[in-house]
């Protein structure tokens, strides 16, 4: 078992990274690795629960949410990025968590792998 | 120990990137990592001397020096980018370091994470 | 020897370097648009092993024989973050 933390930059939707991140974390967890995502910049925007997709299209925000739920995934958000982009506490999903850089960096130090999607 | 390199590539006016890539290695110094920013491409146009995004009332890149000076962050930036993107003076408190493009295969591998912007 | 993340296609300044600064026991893997990349001989761009996620490459209208470089899935992706300590990305 590995702890493997994911970064993501970019906001959901217009880029495809969400997406990746979310496919790369469902596949190690399966593996019975140890997922965070840490949401940096825009990608904040990625955990606010007001999110809401037409029908066809997947919702984000609810598939981070189950995944935390079933105690498979942790996602932390640098609270600054959240400031700039006008998210509050109360409107990110349940089991996502607001932190910042020092989280950042405990988990760089801690995981056995980190991988970045760059912007 | 961990060794991080933070990697700019995009301008630094119109584009927050490399006050990011800064603002992060900065953050990483309360655990054993030891990070660097290199300024890639567009990105090396940080280190002239001349370059005032707060003259369009964005964020200015100085708010960096004084980090740079107190924790020793290394700065790199590459030859012949500089050459290409014309940086004629650079402001010496980035303190950066020059390498030229035979040194950045064995360069960008002495690092656990090579992390872009 | 480390893993290598490209996400934007052939025109990108970031994705050339990584590409050009690679070794031959680095392993790149091809991921959202930077599949573009496995339309061409990777011998053309880098010095490593590449491959691409074959759901990635598949959406943007290409077959299977139409890439250069071996189409991977999510799990053989986790191989690859297995195998590395040190990551490109």
């Amino acid at each position: 078992m590995m702890k493997i933390t994911i970064q993501v930059m970019v906001p959901p939707y217009t880029y495809e990274d969400l997406d990746t991140a979310i496919k790369i974390a469902e596949a190690a967890i399966e593996k019975g690795h140890e997922v965070s995502l840490f949401l940096f910049a825009d990608s904040v925007l990625c955990i606010n629960k007001n999110v809401k997709p037409i029908r066809i299209d997947r919702n984000i925000p609810q598939k981070l949410k189950e995944m935390i739920a079933a105690g498979k995934l942790r996602v932390d958000i640098c609270g600054i990025c959240m400031d700039y982009r006008g998210v509050t506490g109360e409107m990110i999903v349940e089991g996502a968590k607001p932190s910042g850089l020092p989280e950042l960096a405990q988990l760089i130090y801690s995981s056995d792998r980190f991988i970045s999607l760059m912007a | 120990m961990k060794k991080l390199l933070f990697v700019a590539y995009q301008s630094p006016v119109g584009s927050i990137w490399v006050n990011e890539a800064f603002r992060t290695a900065f953050g990483m110094y309360g655990e054993d990592l030891e990070p660097a920013v290199l300024l890639l491409d567009e990105a090396c146009v940080a280190l002239s001397k001349k370059t005032k995004p707060e003259s369009l009332g964005l964020l200015p890149l100085s708010i960096c020096h004084r980090y740079i000076k107190n924790y020793g962050t290394p700065v790199f930036a590459v030859k012949e980018d500089l050459e290409q993107f014309k940086v004629k003076e650079l402001d010496e408190n980035f303190s950066a370091k020059v390498l030229t493009k035979q040194d950045l295969k064995d360069f960008i591998h002495q690092f656990d994470y090579v992390i872009f912007m | 020897m480390a893993l290598i993340l490209i996400k934007f296609g052939t025109n990108n300044p970031a994705e050339r370097f990584k590409l050009a600064n690679a070794s031959s026991d680095d392993d790149v893997v091809l991921i959202q648009n930077g599949i573009y990349w496995a339309l061409n001989d990777a011998k053309q761009y880098t010095a490593a092993r590449v491959y691409a996620i074959k759901e990635d490459f598949l959406a943007r209208g290409y077959d299977e024989p139409d890439s250069k470089v071996p189409l991977i899935n999510y799990a053989q992706f986790v191989e690859l973050i297995e195998k590395h300590p040190k990551t490109i990305s």
